[in-house]
């Protein structure tokens, strides 16, 4: 009986889904080799995705009903690790932010990244009670404060960039949750139009920063902005990019721009601009089909949830990491201000793929339950 | 039921929508990617090239400087500099540095200071010169402090190696980086010289500076973004410049600045010149100067001082006097006023006695001349240098006739020999005298009388003097002073085309008619003040007939001219003095009459082209008289 059992779930196992995200990590092994052969980032990313699989099996194979209902433990138990890094000698301060915890023996990881499991967990654990009819205005209060208490903590280390991958998480369940649409609307109005208001107020305030001002000119003239200084990460990403062409510089990589070191942070944040040098436009745009070939698939499984909780998890999912996608390869490519935040399974670190796989693995776990009432 | 059943909240919409979005967001971004990397993919990359491509200098030594016989002069030698890579230091507290450097290194921290404060402005790939002409011990303490200093490193380059003692300092000239001036000049600047190059600044190091420097080579380096060279695509050696031979025979050069630092002055020219070319076979000027701190300790702070020094010191040292001193001929110039005196008439060969009267009686100012010599022909004149005789001549022959001569044996003009910042001489006319003399400016018989005998109106170069001498002694074919004897060819050498050979372009000699029965009767006197009972008898030499002339410059007034008011001593001569192969000039500065000083310092320098010419020793030796 058990072994049957066992057959159905393993058939029931979304192995194209398990099967794209570990094809993109070795993708990204691969680049952070190009990037910086002669560091053992890929080496540590290759034990990272292994680490991730075996997370990811553990994660599919439980019930995601169960997790959900005790939603609120892990949701405190990410709390308290983002309290804990903020505590002077257990976190560890890299570049004036203090986001990692050193674990002794293994080395250091990032609670931002992990707490946003539990914190997608708590949101369908409570929304996934409304049943009917449109978000009453306690609820998206209610909502929002679930939010509030992570984001919070993560700017207090601070590390904006983390803190504004958690929005559409929010965003998306609440969308989700059926809010009234003339909310929707109403925001995307006040969004859109407050932008330039902000900006424009923010620099005659002074609370927009000159690098910050900097950094958003470059975006708007790369030519003419100050490419030594403020705009230098920008520009050259964009010649790394624009370098590549249509089928890359495969073959003599010796030479590129980040074994050169025009690149920044060519393993982790620049990744993309790596990978569209070496592989050109054909291997850039093939990834990003991959992306979009992952993320249909999250959308799919979403649709044939068993119920709203599942449905809630793998969109809030979904949206996270597309939203975390357009900020980074918007970032390399010049569209976006630079902000530090990881190209999901791409970028070397550990934290961010054990993380991403986890979900993954909640996925795959309200997958395999599609069937069962 | 499934949930998603309640019409009431349309979430299969919704979730559609949201699915929407995400793929449209992936959408830009592949629209971005087309746009940097296929629309404008070749002129990021031709961007990206230009940030890692550098062409780095590989300087090019220069052309070897040799004498007529290929000994060389000046040399090019590899030295080894200590080099601060600036991409190694950048961020780096660079006053950190100085302390231990200036002492490690033994450099004057003023100056290490100096330099860095330079290095703000240049690009970050170029390299700063710490320390030039490093010393062994140098290279020692560099190599045992590389863990400490990994920003220093030792790089060899060629510089320029002049003879000790300054020896023919003012013909070679040296060279220096070019100054921020000269960038400016469009005479440089059209040759495309780049701050840093090191050009000719003096001497024919400065007039042939296009044909001694070489073709700097490159090397393509790929840099990284600290600019580390990480690669080398291309290495093209630099073309040697052209070596160039000079017409100077270092053994007459030699003999004749040993003679000027003996003279009790120690300042002075000595001249030695084929008449037959115009080719310089020594050109001395003392005081001299070193060279070598133009091309190697300019920029030390000793160096500087040094140079200060020079500038400062009131005999001149970096002055050719050869062309840039302008003294009275004294009686020198009685050579071209007897050769102008027959030509025009004033004498002739058979009517040549003139009164000597022991002077002459203008108004009511008396000239005298230094002896009585009676009625003296031209013969006698010379050879006694009788100023009487040559102040009726001139008063026969008119300002006129001294201007024609002037003009005649160009003293008026510059040689054009090879050589920067010659001068030219004043000679006399009534407008000089109006210039120099405005309080008094007509011009009177009584100036005719001072422009005939080479004291008042007429200050020459030596090198303009010797040259109208020797003309004269060749029966009147003035030919150009000149250096150079030859560059020799470089071949062709990868993008740089081969240079031929090169010789000096020579002018057509200026023809002075002169009538052989003039010329005779002038250089039978001129062979009469060393052979006969002349003012240089004392100086003759057996078998090597030497034609001269005697001349003291008054440098003032007659009874004050003692110590350093001494009067110039003059000798202008050639030898054999009916078929001359070899003209010599010797000005002494503030020593006395011409003939104790000048006269055998020339005989020196004819016992060494004597004993080269002749393969025997020279006749009898003259000691110079104290």
């Amino acid at each position: 009986m058990a072994t049957i059992f066992e057959k159905r779930r393993l058939r029931d196992f979304d192995w194209f889904l398990a099967s794209l995200a570990t094809l993109i990590v070795l993708f990204g092994t691969w680049q952070i080799y190009n990037a910086q052969p002669t560091a053992n980032f890929w080496q540590k990313q290759l034990i990272g995705l292994g680490i991730s699989l075996a997370t990811m099996f553990v994660v599919a194979f439980t019930d995601y009903r169960k997790v959900v209902q005790y939603a609120p433990v892990f949701y405190a138990i990410g709390i308290l690790l983002l309290i804990i890094v903020l505590i002077p000698g257990i976190g560890l301060k890299i570049n004036g932010q203090r986001c990692w915890i050193g674990v002794p023996g293994i080395g250091q990881f990032q609670p931002s990244e992990f707490a946003k499991i539990p914190t997608i967990l708590m949101l369908a654990h409570y929304f996934s009670k409304h049943q009917r009819g449109a978000l009453r205005w306690k609820e998206i209060m209610v909502g929002i404060a679930i939010l509030a208490l992570p984001v919070a903590l993560i700017l207090l280390e601070p590390d904006a960039g983390s803190a504004l991958t958690y929005f559409p998480l929010l965003a998306v369940v609440l969308f989700l949750s059926s809010i009234r649409m003339w909310l929707v609307i109403a925001a995307l109005v006040l969004g859109l139009a407050s932008v330039p208001t902000a900006y424009t107020v923010g620099v005659k305030t002074g609370f927009i920063k000159n690098y910050q001002q900097e950094r958003i000119k470059v975006i708007l003239d790369p030519e003419s902005a100050d490419r030594r200084g403020y705009g230098y990460h920008t520009w050259q990403s964009i010649l790394t990019v624009g370098r590549g062409r249509l089928f890359g510089t495969l073959g003599e990589t010796e030479y590129s721009q980040s074994r050169l070191k025009f690149l920044p942070e060519p393993h982790t944040d620049f990744i993309f601009a790596v990978t569209a040098e070496t592989t050109g436009f054909v291997g850039s745009m093939a990834l990003l089909i991959a992306y979009a070939l992952f993320l249909s698939r999250l959308f799919f499984n979403a649709r044939r949830a068993p119920d709203r909780a599942g449905m809630l998890v793998i969109a809030a999912l979904a949206s996270g990491i597309v939203f975390q996608i357009f900020i980074n390869v918007g970032m390399v490519l010049g569209l976006l201000p630079v902000i530090g935040v990881p190209l999901p399974l791409m970028s070397a670190g550990v934290s961010s793929v054990l993380a991403t796989f986890m979900g993954i693995g909640f996925a795959i776990s309200v997958r395999m339950r599609r069937f069962v009432n | 039921m499934k949930f998603f059943e309640d019409d009431s909240q349309n979430l299969r919409a919704r979730l559609a929508a949201v699915q929407i979005i995400a793929l449209v967001l992936l959408a830009v971004l592949g629209g971005r990617l087309y746009f940097l990397q296929i629309v404008r993919g070749s002129y990021y990359a031709e961007r990206a090239e230009n940030q890692r491509i550098r062409l780095l200098p590989i300087p090019a030594p220069r052309g070897v400087i040799m004498d007529r016989y290929g000994r060389v002069i000046v040399d090019s030698r590899p030295i080894y500099n200590v080099i601060l890579s600036r991409e190694d230091v950048q961020g780096k507290d660079l006053s950190a540095l100085i302390e231990p450097l200036s002492r490690g290194l033994k450099i004057d921290a003023d100056i290490l200071r100096e330099r860095f404060e330079q290095m703000r402005t240049m690009p970050a790939f170029e390299s700063v010169r710490i320390k030039e002409n490093a010393t062994p011990a140098d290279i020692a303490w560099v190599e045992a402090h590389k863990l400490e200093f990994p920003e220093l490193r030792v790089e060899q380059q060629p510089q320029r190696q002049y003879p000790p003692n300054g020896l023919l300092a003012h013909v070679v000239g040296y060279v220096g980086e070019i100054s921020p001036k000269q960038l400016e000049d469009p005479k440089y600047k059209e040759k495309g010289y780049k701050p840093g190059d090191i050009i000719g600044q003096e001497g024919v190091e400065a007039i042939y500076d296009e044909y001694l420097r070489g073709r700097d080579g490159y090397r393509r380096v790929v840099v990284d973004s600290r600019g580390h060279i990480r690669a080398v695509l291309e290495e093209v050696p630099p073309q040697p410049g052209q070596d160039m031979v000079l017409t100077i025979d270092l053994d007459l050069q030699r003999k004749a600045e040993e003679q000027l630092a003996q003279m009790p002055s120690k300042r002075g020219v000595i001249i030695a010149m084929d008449p037959n070319s115009g080719e310089i076979l020594a050109m001395a000027s003392y005081p001299t100067f070193d060279p070598n701190l133009f091309s190697q300790r300019i920029t030390t702070r000793e160096g500087r001082a040094e140079y200060a020094a020079l500038l400062r010191d009131p005999q001149h040292p970096l002055y050719n006097r050869a062309i840039r001193g302008r003294y009275p001929p004294g009686s020198t110039w009685k050579i071209p006023m007897a050769v102008a005196g027959l030509e025009q008439g004033a004498i002739t060969v058979e009517h040549s006695r003139l009164l000597c009267g022991g002077g002459i009686q203008i108004g009511n100012k008396f000239t005298r001349c230094m002896g009585n010599h009676g009625t003296p022909d031209l013969r006698t004149a010379i050879m006694k240098s009788c100023d009487g005789y040559f102040y009726r001549l001139g008063l026969k022959m008119g300002i006129e006739g001294i201007m024609r001569m002037v003009d005649e044996f160009e003293i008026n003009k510059r040689t054009g020999v090879d050589l920067p910042h010659e001068l030219r001489s004043w000679t006399p006319s009534p407008e000089f005298k109006a210039r120099f003399n405005p309080r008094d400016p007509q011009w009177k018989e009584i100036d005719t009388v001072y422009a005939s005998f080479g004291q008042v109106y007429e200050f020459v170069t030596p090198l303009a003097l010797l040259r109208a001498i020797a003309a004269i002694g060749v029966g009147g074919k003035l030919y150009t002073p000149h250096l150079l004897k030859e560059f020799k060819p470089v071949r062709e050498m990868g993008p740089f085309p081969a240079r031929p050979a090169k010789t000096f372009d020579h002018p057509e000699p200026k023809i002075v008619p002169i009538r052989p029965e003039h010329h005779k009767l002038v250089v039978d006197g001129m062979w009469a003040v060393v052979n006969d009972a002349g003012t240089a008898a004392r100086i003759r030499m057996a078998g090597f007939d030497i034609a001269g002339k005697t001349g003291t410059a008054q440098v003032v007034s007659l009874g004050k001219d003692v110590g350093k008011n001494k009067d110039h001593s003059w000798f202008v001569s050639y030898a054999p003095a009916y078929k001359p192969e070899v003209a010599v000039l010797a000005l002494i500065e503030n020593v006395g009459f011409g003939a104790s000083y000048a006269a055998p310092a020339v005989r020196a320098v004819y016992d060494v082209y004597y004993e080269k010419t002749r393969g025997e020793p020279p006749p009898q030796q003259v000691a110079l008289k104290r």
